[in-house]
């Protein structure tokens, strides 16, 4: 008993330490802001909630090393949970599409899932690119409506984000916010270009060092917890 | 004979820091009215032999006739002969136990036994060449710890150094000890006889208690005794030190903490220790983290403990004294240099006092200990914005045993039997909100600051009832028993457990004894997250010990041991993460441990061999269990002499397993990766090898000792690879290494 609970998150508290500890010596591995990487970086779908007859589109935004991002339609994708609802995910004109059910196949679906009635049914979709060799999971809520988040005042380095590149300088901390709460919105900072500092506050800050790369990209990617996303990508050079 | 008696009085009564009082000690007799010598019986050649209550022989104790100037000191297997008027009655002495008195009426005495009298003075109580507490145990005391290189003075750095102790360069994640292929939590840390809820503080990986404050640690690696439960695996019993006659105060300092500690005595009953440490390597900390780092200390790790031990010897019967210690962790950081960014908070506390009020009686054949034992525990921990724990624990174990001691009965000789109690009552309140806790065997999930999948708010008693009863005896003057039972209640799950154990010691030619040990042994769902329900049972082990030792002559003793361990009824996680008792394993081993201890030399070498294996549930595939370490080597060796002290400890040991992911899925939703795991633990770290150097300098610098140390972990900087740890998406990852070079120095002054 007296070692009882509080040795569980001292065990938590090892295992932060030791994370925090490993992840300062990770110099060798690609961090998670890092875009010159071959990966997924976002799926969305759009809109993220429908109900029934409605249609949602699956997307990505995907990373690739030695080369920039792009948005591609899933190569394969499929129903992950229920499986009641495997059929509502087609193949139609290049893009994956999922059409909402009625009524009463949701209300199976959360028997499947023993879900309470009239709740919303998470619909997991699972999506590959590159040969299967990139896997990912997407969450579509049946039975509610949801949209997507928009980014709201992005503001990179002192100014209001636009389309066009972004130039900076080297060895200077590069500001950039997106309005956000930090405890309702996950935001993600990225860049092929510099080393990124806070990346996954709404507040962080970029520095291009010496050896860095003078050109690549920066991106943001913004999630709340209804499963919507949004990002956006500029091109980013050092001087 | 006054003055014998007198001697036998000042060793009850001022002597004795006030612990076991058990053995069969004079009444003081009436000055006027000494009983007379036996003059006219003739003079013979005695021979005996001297032991403790565990059969284990006692060497080095005095045995004179009471009333004489003379006296015979007993051999390593605590044997004598002395001449004497046969009639006469033998006094038998010896520090840290109680005088006892033999009748002399034959020219062969039945085995003489001695009884702990507890804290003694300033002796360490069990020294270095005292028989262990089962087959394949050990003790150490406060001056070895002090001599084994790679140690920094560290109780727990030199529990590595036992056999049987999983050895890893550097402690990740777990705050106990591995014995013998167990998990941390199977085993038990007792400081004067009750639990402690951590070990080690959370920075720099130091005990809780300084070595300074240490009497002798006994590390009972498995068949342990009767009034030892709620364990599967092994014991670690430390002893806090009692007062010395002088009053002295010493300080330490070291790059990881400093501290003081103060003992004497009070009045002539009276002895008293206090100490208390502050961490230093805080102050230090903030200078070591580069400006780059995304990393704000807002609160520097830090720690604080304090030890108190008071003894007072109440009467030629009674004994008290009071025992506490406590602690004070404290950390919080920023994973950012933003110090508004809760979501990247990280904050610690863990406090906890313990107070044990203790009392020791005897009387003729009669003896008991009786003591109380308070705990205030808190534990908070917050990680970000939605994980958290608030853990408060008050509990009260109240304890007493009961020892009668006999010549003999039943056709049985030095008959020692024992019947105790304890009740542990526990009360917690818990706020949490964390992850499912990882079990043993699960490889390590996505970190996932937003999982509170186990949530719990509310309170609890956990009360735990325990009685032991074991008689040991000699069957024949080479063979000696002990068996016991154990009745455990774990009254919120509602549990009754029977626990026999045994032990029996064969004395056998050529100064070789052999042990056997076979015992049932509980540990009940008190760990971590097990206690927020009540769903599962005590997990079960029996185990099965074979030792032999061998003293070819004082100062040497060589001991091995080989064992086997069943384990049933193992906790493990069901689907949705409720638990169950569906797991099982075992383990088989052996250990060598051989000491030299002459002159300036000091040296210790100890092996160990394990295979330790699970089973998760029913028809699954077996695994290594995540502990496992087949190979582990100490070899130590120390030598002292004027004001140097040079030692050096080479150390061997396999790594651990590992468990290799094959792939990850990202969870877009989440924004993390969901590792996927081929078979538990097939692979294993690389074998470590190092080499520690300790060097220590003493002097007088006016009325005060001062000693400086080195002690480097690792000299020829051998960074072999303690794990591996993954990019985020798993793609790559990259070898955890040890530290090339580990320097600790330091400097002690007593006053």
């Amino acid at each position: 008993m007296s070692r009882a609970l509080a040795a569980a998150a001292l065990a938590a508290l090892g295992a932060v330490t030791t994370v925090t500890t490993l992840g300062a010596c990770a110099g060798d591995l690609d961090p998670p802001w890092q875009l010159d990487h071959d990966r997924i970086i976002a799926v969305r779908a759009t809109p993220p909630g429908i109900v029934a007859g409605q249609t949602s589109t699956i997307d990505a935004l995907l990373g690739q090393k030695g080369g920039k991002t792009s948005v591609f339609a899933p190569e394969l994708a499929t129903i992950v949970s229920p499986m009641s609802l495997a059929d509502v995910l087609t193949f139609d004109g290049g893009a994956w599409v999922v059409t909402a059910p009625s009524d009463a196949r949701l209300e199976a679906a959360r028997a499947e899932l023993e879900l309470a009635a009239g709740a919303p049914v998470p619909l997991q979709v699972g999506v590959s690119y590159a040969n299967r060799t990139l896997i990912a999971t997407k969450t579509i809520t049946l039975g509610q409506a949801a949209q997507n988040p928009a980014l709201v005042h992005v503001m990179l380095d002192g100014q209001p984000a636009g389309t066009s590149e972004l130039v900076v300088g080297k060895l200077v901390q590069v500001p950039l916010s997106v309005e956000a709460d930090d405890a309702v919105y996950d935001v993600t900072w990225l860049t092929s270009c510099g080393t990124m500092h806070d990346f996954d506050l709404p507040v962080a800050y970029l520095q291009v060092e010496a050896e860095d790369p003078d050109a690549g990209e920066l991106a943001v990617v913004v999630r709340d917890a209804k499963a919507g996303v949004a990002w956006s990508v500029w091109p980013i050079h050092a001087e | 004979m006054l003055f014998r008696y007198l001697t036998i009085f000042a060793a009850l009564v001022a002597g004795a820091g006030g612990a076991a009082a058990q053995s069969p000690a004079p009444e003081l007799p009436p000055a006027a009215d000494p009983p007379a010598l036996p003059h006219d019986l003739p003079i013979v050649s005695v021979t005996g032999r001297v032991i403790d209550a565990l059969g284990r022989p006692v060497a080095g104790a005095s045995v004179g006739v009471e009333g004489g100037t003379e006296t015979v000191k007993t051999d390593r297997d605590g044997k004598f002969q002395i001449s004497v008027t046969m009639g006469s009655t033998l006094v038998v002495e010896r520090e840290g136990l109680d005088p006892a008195l033999a009748n002399v009426s034959a020219t062969k005495l039945d085995d003489v036994v001695m009884l702990k009298a507890g804290t003694n003075a300033e002796t360490i109580e069990i020294s270095g060449e005292a028989p262990a507490a089962a087959p394949g145990a050990a003790v150490l005391d406060r001056t070895e710890l002090q001599r084994i290189p790679g140690t920094g003075n560290d109780i727990v750095r030199a529990l590595t150094a036992m056999p049987g102790v999983v050895n890893l360069q550097i402690p990740l994640g777990y705050s106990g000890v591995v014995i013998r292929g167990s998990s941390p939590q199977d085993s038990k840390v007792l400081i004067d006889d009750f639990e402690v809820p951590v070990l080690f503080h959370n920075i720099g990986f130091r005990a809780l208690v300084p070595a300074e404050a240490i009497q002798s640690l006994d590390y009972i690696p498995g068949g342990f005794d009767v009034q030892y439960g709620r364990a599967s695996s092994g014991i670690v019993a430390l002893e806090t030190r009692a007062g010395s006659d002088q009053r002295t105060t010493q300080g330490e300092v070291s790059l990881i903490d400093g501290g003081v500690l103060a003992q004497g005595r009070i009045g002539a009953r009276t002895k008293y220790m206090l100490g208390f440490r502050r961490s230093t390597i805080d102050l230090v900390l903030p200078s070591l983290i580069p400006a780059s780092a995304d990393l704000s200390l807002t609160t520097v790790p830090s720690y604080y403990d304090g030890q108190l031990r008071i003894d007072h010897a109440l009467s030629a019967k009674w004994r008290l004294y009071l025992s506490s210690l406590g602690t004070n962790d404290v950390f919080e950081l920023y994973a950012t240099k933003d110090e508004d960014a809760k979501t990247k908070r990280f904050y610690s506390n863990t406090r906890f006092v313990r107070l044990t009020l203790g009392a020791q009686y005897h009387e003729g054949p009669w003896s008991a200990k009786l003591a109380l034992s308070g705990l205030a525990q808190q534990f908070v921990f917050e990680a970000g914005v939605y994980q958290r724990i608030d853990v408060q624990l008050q509990a009260m174990t109240p304890r007493a045993e009961i020892t009668r001691t006999a010549g003999s009965w039943a056709g049985l000789s030095n008959v020692v039997w024992r019947v105790g109690a304890e009740a542990s009552i526990g009360h917690s309140t818990v706020d949490s909100a964390l992850p499912l806790e990882q079990r043993e065997g699960e490889p390590m999930p996505a970190y996932d600051p937003k999982d509170t999948s186990t949530r719990f708010h509310g309170s609890f008693w956990v009360p735990d009832f325990a009685g032991w009863t074991a008689l040991t005896a000699n069957l024949d003057p080479q063979i000696r028993a002990t068996v016991g039972v154990r009745s455990d209640v774990f009254a919120r799950i509602g549990e009754v457990a029977l626990e026999p154990r045994g032990e029996l010691q064969i004395k056998l030619p050529a100064q070789l004894t052999a042990r056997l040990s076979a015992g049932a042994y509980r540990r009940p769902p008190e760990f971590q997250s097990e206690n927020l329900s009540t769903d599962a049972g005590s997990e079960h082990s029996a185990q099965a010990i074979a030792g032999l030792q061998y003293e070819p002559r004082e100062g040497i003793r060589v001991q091995t041991s080989g064992y086997y361990t069943d384990r049933s009824h193992l906790l493990t996680h069901n689907m949705d993460g409720s638990l169950n008792n569906n797991g099982h394993g075992t383990t088989i081993g052996a250990e060598l441990l051989a000491t030299y201890r002459g002159g300036p030399w000091f040296t210790w070498l100890s092996y160990s061999y394990s295979h330790s294996t699970r089973v998760d549930a029913p028809g699954a595939e077996r695994r290594l269990f995540s502990f496992d370490q087949p190979h582990s080597l100490n070899a130590a060796v120390s030598w002292k002499r004027g004001r140097w002290q040079l030692g050096g400890r080479f150390q061997l040991y396999s790594g651990l397993p590992i468990t290799p992911p094959t792939g990850a899925v990202f969870d877009s939703d989440r924004n993390l990766y969901i590792p996927l795991y081929g078979k538990v633990n097939t692979e294993r770290a690389p074998m470590h090898h190092q080499l520690d150097v300790r060097i220590d300098y003493s002097w007088k610098w006016g009325p005060t000792d001062l000693t400086v140390f080195l002690d480097v972990q690792n000299v020829y900087m051998n960074d072999s690879v303690v794990t591996y740890f993954y990019s985020y998406d798993y793609t790559q990852r990259q070898a955890f290494k040890s530290l090339p070079i580990i320097p600790s120095i330091g400097l002690r002054g007593v006053l």
